[in-house]
């Protein structure tokens, strides 16, 4: 471990919709400069933890601290003030709006006018160029083109571009390389590792876990909503681990019975 | 080729419908109606009616684009002419004003909170209260006559608020006018109005970006309200007398200006000039019918015509524009 | 009882067994009277067949907005044509009127994939012109005739004291109950409206499915019409003016989800029983009559909200 304190320290939490009970008890450590993978089945429970981590979702019982702070209200504008940034999987893009207006939703930069807030034009269109350019959209995309026109692929790379642009303390990884190409899946993969390498916490989940075995220092496995796993991946093999998500869990039981 | 070129266009102004139906009427109703339509007269009447309705068609056009919809406009409607009326007497119509405004942004908060705390649908929320307040109003107006002789409606403020004409036009032109300056000016060009658009685009993505859905909401219903209350005081101060069912059906006439001018129900795209354009197409007609002669009866079954009518023309023009 | 719970009318159930508690408490003498209940059940019954219809849309997840009007029309239409087509053929006409409407709607909604909501409010309007327009304001009455014809007295005469229209109601409710949850109409109207994508991808044809709806909501409408017009035979252009929103109100107080998909035909009538017996009991407790409006809108926000609380707390996701 880097230091003692975990940036985001996640206790006892369970969480239900309505009568399902969608998180079981979990509780887990995530600390600065680590890539943790979270793995688990369609259903598990990985999106559903990180969407709590990212303030959408109030659990119903347990904590959550970051960087030594309870959180009390989970919002995720609070989240991202505080420097949680997060890839979503579905969610993150309005179609209706400009890639500039998308990039900057919730933060738009101004400049004031009579201390009327105006929104920054120039500003916002400069830097979203800037990064889908980066990105390697096609070349008739420009910033004020609206979503609706982007491919999968292009949705995503906007999406982690916005992330990697606005990198703070933690980035969250929600299935990042689904709808990308091989080339895109490996520009993606090392960002994860050079964001992690400038010490910030990287949490990147997949059901994937022979990718994530080659990135990550941790692998957290879920199942059913409950926390299954938690090695790393300099102990035990891609294929051990494959071996606990088919078991659901139950040849860490064993082991813990011995 | 030409019309290859219009698709992106058409793709980013949906509004551009309605200025093409509007500019055929136009020239449809000036040719045929032997100048009693296309008169300056006449068309100040029709502005008159575009102003009253257009405000109220610009917050209903706002609270589309969050992805919701308030149909109790036509009730505040009324309960704003039945404020400013009530107080412009006692008081002064300055003081007047503010007290509509009050009344509309107080129904439009209350609006606002039922649809974002508990989460039900707009339509019946608004639905329900459009009904609460419609049956105020004629509440109010049994037991008093809410009422201004014209011989006391002298003074600049009357003039100021519907009551007076302004280079031949009346004030609340202007109002409408500066209404949609500033509205425009908020939904284009600053954070508000980029906000409004993504809640009405996708709400949970807006959610994600840490946009707060619920307070964008109440503010949309708010700004309606007011509108809607403000547009009935303009109403009252040219008419001078209001009764308990002033501002009926009003509500689905700016839903179909709204509708008219390409403001997309699901949400997230709106225009305001359009349901602007759309306001004044409906008067247009009204007005046509009217200096033409032919019985008042056909408006309603024309109106309704040319909402579908309208509807299905903006979808598939907006369809072909997505064509490649 | 279990079903009892779950179904979507338990709102419904709740609401009357409150508002009989509440009435009998305030005005005891006044309410329990046969002339009350013979009054308040009959309009329930008229009301009901628009509620019914307006539910069954809302399954399929529209909406429709015309129903006012199309009751309206139907009832106009009957009264002005019996003098030409006589008695059952001035009904099948009025009736065929009211499909044609459903059908076009319908059409508009499905094939021109626009909002039921527009199309409806087109609807609203549109038939309300040709009310205006045809009968130019003037009111019609029945001859002495026609209200006497043995079809006017089935629709409008009474049986034991007890008004037709509650029978027809029993009846037809108890038609569309099997239709709904015995058939496999039922089954695919609840489904699309639960998830179009789901039984478009089962094989069902929404597209007919919500198009039933629409001719079916303004049938029954138009059925609710002629009902009222054989009870009292004069018509007036303002014939079922606001009805579409005390429809909506009371499909939705009854338990209907505007999400689709759930719904209720007894909620849809005991809905509709609250709305009347609400505005009778103000009128007859002396409150100016403009406060029902007032009162009908309050009941349907708590009604909904209610509602929701209640599916939430059974654990439906809504």
């Amino acid at each position: 471990m880097t230091n003692n304190q975990p940036l985001i320290q996640v206790r006892n939490l369970d969480l239900y919709f309505g009568a399902f009970h969608a998180l079981k008890n979990v509780s887990v450590d995530f600390h600065a400069g680590e890539l943790v993978g979270l793995v688990g089945d369609n259903g598990a429970g990985k999106t559903t933890l990180i969407r709590v981590l990212c303030g959408i979702h109030t659990p119903t019982s347990g904590e959550v601290f970051f960087d030594g702070r309870k959180i009390v209200k989970f919002h995720p504008k609070l989240a991202i003030d505080q420097g949680i940034e997060t890839i979503q999987q579905s969610v993150g893009l309005c179609d209706n709006l400009s890639i500039a207006r998308n990039f900057y939703l919730g933060r738009e930069p101004v400049k004031r006018f009579l201390g009327v807030p105006f929104l920054d034009f120039s500003r916002m269109r400069d830097m979203s160029t800037k990064v889908i350019r980066q990105f390697g959209l096609r070349d008739n995309v420009s910033a004020d083109d609206e979503v609706e026109r982007l491919s999968g692929g292009e949705r995503q790379s906007v999406k982690i571009g916005r992330a990697v642009e606005f990198k703070n303390r933690v980035v969250i990884m929600d299935e990042p390389t689904n709808h990308l190409s091989v080339r895109e899946r490996e520009h993606v993969n090392e960002l994860a590792v050079q964001l992690k390498e400038q010490g910030l916490l990287v949490i990147y989940i997949t059901h994937d876990i022979f990718q994530v075995h080659k990135l990550a220092d941790r692998i957290v496995i879920m199942e059913n909503g409950e926390k299954v796993a938690d090695a790393m991946t300099d102990s035990m093999s891609a294929e051990e681990l494959e071996e606990v998500i088919r078991q659901g869990g139950r040849v860490i039981e064993k082991q813990e019975a011995v | 080729m030409a019309l290859q070129a219009a698709k992106p266009l058409i793709r980013r102004h949906s509004e551009l419908g309605i200025f093409l139906i509007g500019a055929v009427l136009i020239v449809i109703f000036a040719t045929t109606s032997e100048g009693r339509w296309a008169n300056l007269y006449n068309i100040g009447t029709i502005l008159q009616m575009t102003a009253t309705l257009g405000l109220m068609s610009l917050g209903v056009a706002l609270v589309i684009g969050t992805g919701e919809i308030d149909i109790s406009v036509g009730s505040t409607f009324g309960m704003g002419a039945l404020a400013y009326l009530w107080l412009a007497m006692q008081i002064d119509p300055v003081v007047a004003v503010f007290a509509a405004l009050a009344v509309g942004a107080a129904i439009g908060l209350f609006n606002g909170l039922l649809v974002t705390r508990s989460g039900t649908p707009s339509l019946i929320i608004t639905l329900g209260t459009l009904m609460i307040f419609r049956g105020i109003a004629i509440a109010l107006t049994e037991g008093f006559s809410f009422s201004i002789p014209y011989a006391d409606r002298k003074g600049w403020a009357y003039f100021l608020f519907g009551g007076g004409e302004f280079l031949r036009f009346n004030t609340a032109l202007y109002w409408l006018i500066g209404a949609l300056v500033v509205l425009m000016i908020v939904l284009k060009a600053m954070p508000f109005g980029n906000r409004l658009l993504a809640v009405g685009g996708s709400a949970e993505s807006a959610h994600s970006r840490g946009v707060r859905v619920d307070r964008v909401k109440l503010v949309t219903f708010v700004i309606c309200g007011m509108l809607a209350a403000f547009a009935g005081a303009l109403e009252a101060g040219k008419l001078g007398f209001a009764d308990g069912s002033m501002g009926r059906l009003m509500e689905l006439q700016a839903i179909a200006a709204c509708v008219l001018g390409g403001c997309l129900l699901a949400g997230g795209r709106i225009s305001l000039p359009g349901a602007l354009m759309g306001a004044f197409v409906l008067s247009s007609i009204q007005s046509y019918l009217v200096v033409t002669g032919v019985r008042p009866q056909w408006f309603l079954l024309i109106l309704g015509l040319v909402v579908v009518i309208a509807a299905y023309g903006d979808r598939t023009l907006r369809q072909w524009a997505l064509k490649k | 009882m279990k079903q009892l719970v779950r179904s979507q009318g338990l709102g419904a159930i709740i609401g009357v067994a409150v508002m009989l508690a509440a009435f009998t408490l305030i005005d005891f003498s006044g309410w329990w009277t046969i002339q009350t209940l013979a009054n308040v059940t009959q309009f329930t019954a008229i009301l009901a067949f628009v509620a019914i219809g307006q539910a069954l849309v809302i399954m399929t997840r529209e909406i429709d907005l015309s129903v006012g009007s199309v009751y309206g029309l139907a009832g106009v239409a009957f009264i002005t044509l019996e003098p030409a087509l006589g008695v059952p053929g001035s009904f099948l006409v009025a009736m065929a009127m009211a499909a044609f409407v459903g059908v076009l709607q319908g059409v508009a909604v499905v094939k021109g994939q626009l909002p039921s909501m527009i199309v409806t409010l087109g609807g609203l309007f549109a038939v309300r012109g040709v009310i205006y327009v045809w009968t130019g304001g003037a009111i019609h009455n029945f001859s002495a005739d026609a209200r006497l014809h043995p079809l006017t007295r089935l629709f409008g005469g009474e049986l034991l004291g007890i008004e037709a229209a509650i029978f027809w109601l029993v009846f037809v409710a108890g038609l569309l109950s099997v239709v709904l949850w015995r058939m496999p109409f039922g089954n695919r109207l609840l489904a699309t409206g639960g998830s179009r994508e789901s039984a478009e991808s089962r094989g069902v044809r929404t597209d007919r499915v919500k198009i039933w709806a629409f001719v079916l909501c303004s049938l029954l409408a138009g059925f609710a019409g002629i009902l009222t017009l054989c009870n009292q035979p004069q018509t007036h252009v303002t014939l079922g003016e606001n009805m579409e929103l005390e429809a909506i109100a009371a499909a939705v107080i009854g338990g209907c989800l505007l999400s689709g998909g759930r719904g209720s035909i007894l909620g849809a009538i005991l809905g509709a029983l609250i709305v009347v017996s609400f505005r009778y009991e103000l009128i007859a407790l002396g409150a100016p009559s403009s406060w029902y409006i007032t009162f009908v809108g309050a009941v349907l926000i708590v009604a909904v909200i209610f509602n929701q609380k209640l599916a939430r707390f059974l654990g439906h996701s809504v």
